[in-house]
């Protein structure tokens, strides 16, 4: 994948700018945070999420263990498990998968592990044709882009610009009517669906106890890409995997309304391996690659409970800085608030210095996220280590110096007179610059409170 | 290719000893779901209005031939329709009926590793079920043939009063993990997206309406 993080200062400031994509993003997101809230009328969050919690840290705690016994019954079932350290590797695999059985085109449903390990771009250099068939994932294919949210790929474009790019990219009429789009590309994947002999898609639990693989979606493309084909490979972080069929009952319940503010998505698949003695379709053979990159290494740190993500992405949608920036600022396939702790961590905190600090910390992020994640608090963290380790001098004296002038009375004083004084030059605005070139540097008094007080004038 | 496992898995014992082994507390009781009626009435009444919500409709029909009529009511004539083979085999008549005057053709009919391009031609398929869910309108199908339900643009669901669960707390149990098979699918409403400007379209790839009819006895 291709990771432009390190240039999130550039980025930011031309998305900010675009004030198309911003009322496109501000539009969408703010529609997707008052359905969810609805959709959690009838079941009680904080419960629910207190125990997806538990699960997840069980899991964790367990992970070992977990993923043997979700080994051995995949084997059972007769799926081909692959562990991968790196994406190379991953992708390699895939290669290797698809150039035995001479596969020409691909259909892909959504899966971030994909765009993670960047498995189109590399299928395409090897004469493949990896389609994306989600809706949103096919417009920023043909687009020649990349998703900007983890649930809803293409939030950053509004009608008009879609229907351009299919009149461009596939020939359609102009008209920007989302049924007349979905119907178009639903004829020209449909095609594909039919020829395909390969399907790939993600991930959204592995179960222990019986082998399954979860897929959650609404569309039906994920449903037909695992199903119209000769061969399905799953491709998944190793984090996914949970102990029981029973913590179904508590994840599908938070997911949907989490991410799309809908009880349950239209299809969740429970997928146990190839098709069995008497099945007339489904796929012949399935592959599982277990992906780490990066993941093992976050156990027993202070981020580990950064793995219990569900990628719902509700902390996108809630936050303020990505409703103003989008997604593709963040220069990587995971954005937002949970891409701002994962794409340092996964690809190093020298590739992403910037992202822990593209957060208010306001908090709504931990608070909508169905799995407990403390996501401010872990952005907090980040800075801390990112500065620990930085040489920033400047930074240093001066945090150094307001220390001590807060604990000396007269220092204290001697710094709020220079501070009133230059408050009245440009001296100051000049050296907020940073700060002052988007709002108005406040106004200091002439006088401090303790002298007004002392004087005995209060007005 | 020689894959990664035991690096992996050495990482993640090196990663975790020392630390807590954390248990789930399997023992809370509290109910994750307001209690929905005993009754089949009460059941059917919620598992109706959350379907409907979605765009689909359930129905009751005290017989095989009312079950029949509301098919064909919904359906033009000459339209294709593909009939899976429990349908076949646990309503006769409503099969015969249906399939007098229809161009329909069953699941039987076609074998392992049959063409594609011939399943996708059905604009209807009408199927029987695992379960029901009152509780998010959601339909449970395991089938030896996944295609007909997932391409078709009209399903059909038959299904038995017994088969109504109340809520996903009596689908997530070991009655239905021991399934057979490859495959276990919850349908729950038409197919659909927002993923362009948060509109809501349905009929993507799968179906556009369903139907679902309780047969009452
Ligand atoms: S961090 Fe939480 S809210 Fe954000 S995507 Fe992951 S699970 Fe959802």
């Amino acid at each position: 994948m291709e990771l432009s993080s390190r240039n999130f200062h550039d980025l930011y400031k031309t998305e900010i700018r675009n004030t198309q994509l911003r009322s496109n993003l501000s539009k969408a997101t703010l529609q997707a945070v008052d359905k969810r809230s609805r959709s959690f009328e009838e079941v009680d969050f904080v419960f629910l999420r207190d125990e997806a919690k538990k699960i997840k840290q069980e899991s964790i705690s367990l992970l070992n263990d977990l993923l043997s016994q979700f080994e051995d019954k995949a084997r059972q079932n007769n799926c081909t498990l692959f562990y991968a350290q790196t994406p190379e590797k991953a992708n390699a695999y895939i290669l290797d998968v698809a150039q035995k059985h001479g596969v020409k085109t691909i259909v892909k449903s959504k899966s971030m592990v994909t765009e993670e390990i960047g498995l189109v771009p590399f299928l395409t250099r090897y004469g493949i044709e990896a389609v994306e068939t989600d809706l949103g994932e096919y417009i920023v294919q043909l687009a020649g882009e990349t998703p900007s949210h983890i649930t809803t790929p293409a939030i950053h474009k509004s009608r008009r610009e879609i229907s351009e790019l299919f009149h461009e990219k596939i020939g359609t009429v102009l008209n920007d009517d989302p049924s007349f789009l979905t119907a178009e590309a639903r004829r020209v994947l449909r095609e594909k669906f039919l020829s395909a002999d390969m399907g790939i898609s993600g991930a959204n639990f592995l179960i222990a106890e019986t082998g399954d693989v979860v897929v959650v979606e609404n569309e039906g493309n994920a449903r037909l890409s695992t199903s119209a084909v000769k061969v399905h490979v799953v491709v998944t972080g190793i984090e996914k995997v949970i102990p029981r069929f029973s913590d179904l009952r508590i994840f599908m319940r938070l997911l949907a309304r989490s991410s799309t503010g809908q009880k349950l998505t239209s299809y969740v698949s429970l997928l146990r391996g190839p098709r069995t003695r008497g099945e007339k379709d489904g796929p012949e053979e399935v592959h599982v690659i277990l992906l780490d990159n990066g993941r093992s290494g976050l156990l027993g740190t202070e981020h580990q409970e950064v793995l219990h993500c569900i990628r719902c992405g509700a902390c996108l949608n809630v936050c303020p800085v990505y409703r103003n920036i989008g997604g593709h600022a963040y220069g990587s396939v995971y954005p937002g608030p949970i891409g701002s702790l994962v794409t340092p961590l996964y690809f190093g905190e020298q590739n992403a210095p910037d992202l822990p600090f593209a957060s208010s910390l306001c908090g709504n992020c931990t608070e909508v996220c169905p799995v407990g994640i403390e996501i401010h608090h872990q952005l907090l963290a980040m800075r801390h280590e990112i500065k620990s380790a930085r040489k920033d001098g400047l930074e240093k004296f001066i945090f150094r110096n307001y220390r001590k002038t807060m604990l000396r009375p007269g220092r204290y004083r001697i710094m709020g007179k220079v501070a009133r004084s230059i408050s009245r030059t440009p001296i100051l605005k000049n050296l907020l610059k940073g700060w002052t070139a988007y709002r108005e540097l406040p106004q200091f008094p002439s006088r401090s409170f303790r002298e007004i007080y002392k004087s005995g004038q209060t007005r | 290719m020689e894959d990664d496992r035991e690096k992996i898995l050495a990482s993640i014992r090196r990663g975790i000893r020392g630390s807590d082994r954390i248990s789930a507390d399997r023992s809370s009781k509290s109910p994750l779901f307001a209690r929905i009626g005993n009754d089949f009435k009460s059941r059917f009444a919620k598992f109706s209005s959350e379907l409907s919500a979605l765009g689909g409709e359930a129905f009751v029909a005290q017989t095989e031939a009312d079950a029949s009529e509301l098919i064909l009511a919904r359906i033009e004539p000459n339209t294709s329709l593909f009939i899976y083979d429990d349908i076949r085999t646990n309503y006769g008549a409503f099969t015969s009926l249906l399939t007098e005057s229809r161009q329909a053709r069953f699941g039987i009919e076609f074998g392992p590793g049959y063409d594609k391009r011939e399943v996708a031609i059905f604009d209807s398929a009408v199927s029987g079920c695992l379960a029901c869910v009152a509780e998010t309108g959601s339909i449970v199908m395991k089938t030896d043939m996944r295609l007909p339900a997932a391409l078709a643009a009209r399903l059909f669901i038959l299904a038995k009063e017994s088969q109504m669960l109340p809520t996903l707390d009596e689908l997530f149990t070991d009655r239905f993990s021991n399934f057979e098979g490859s495959n276990l699918f919850l349908v729950t409403g038409p197919s659909r997206t927002a993923d362009i400007e948060k509109e809501l379209v349905t009929g993507v790839h799968g179906p556009k309406e369903i139907i679902v009819i309780f047969l009452q006895h």
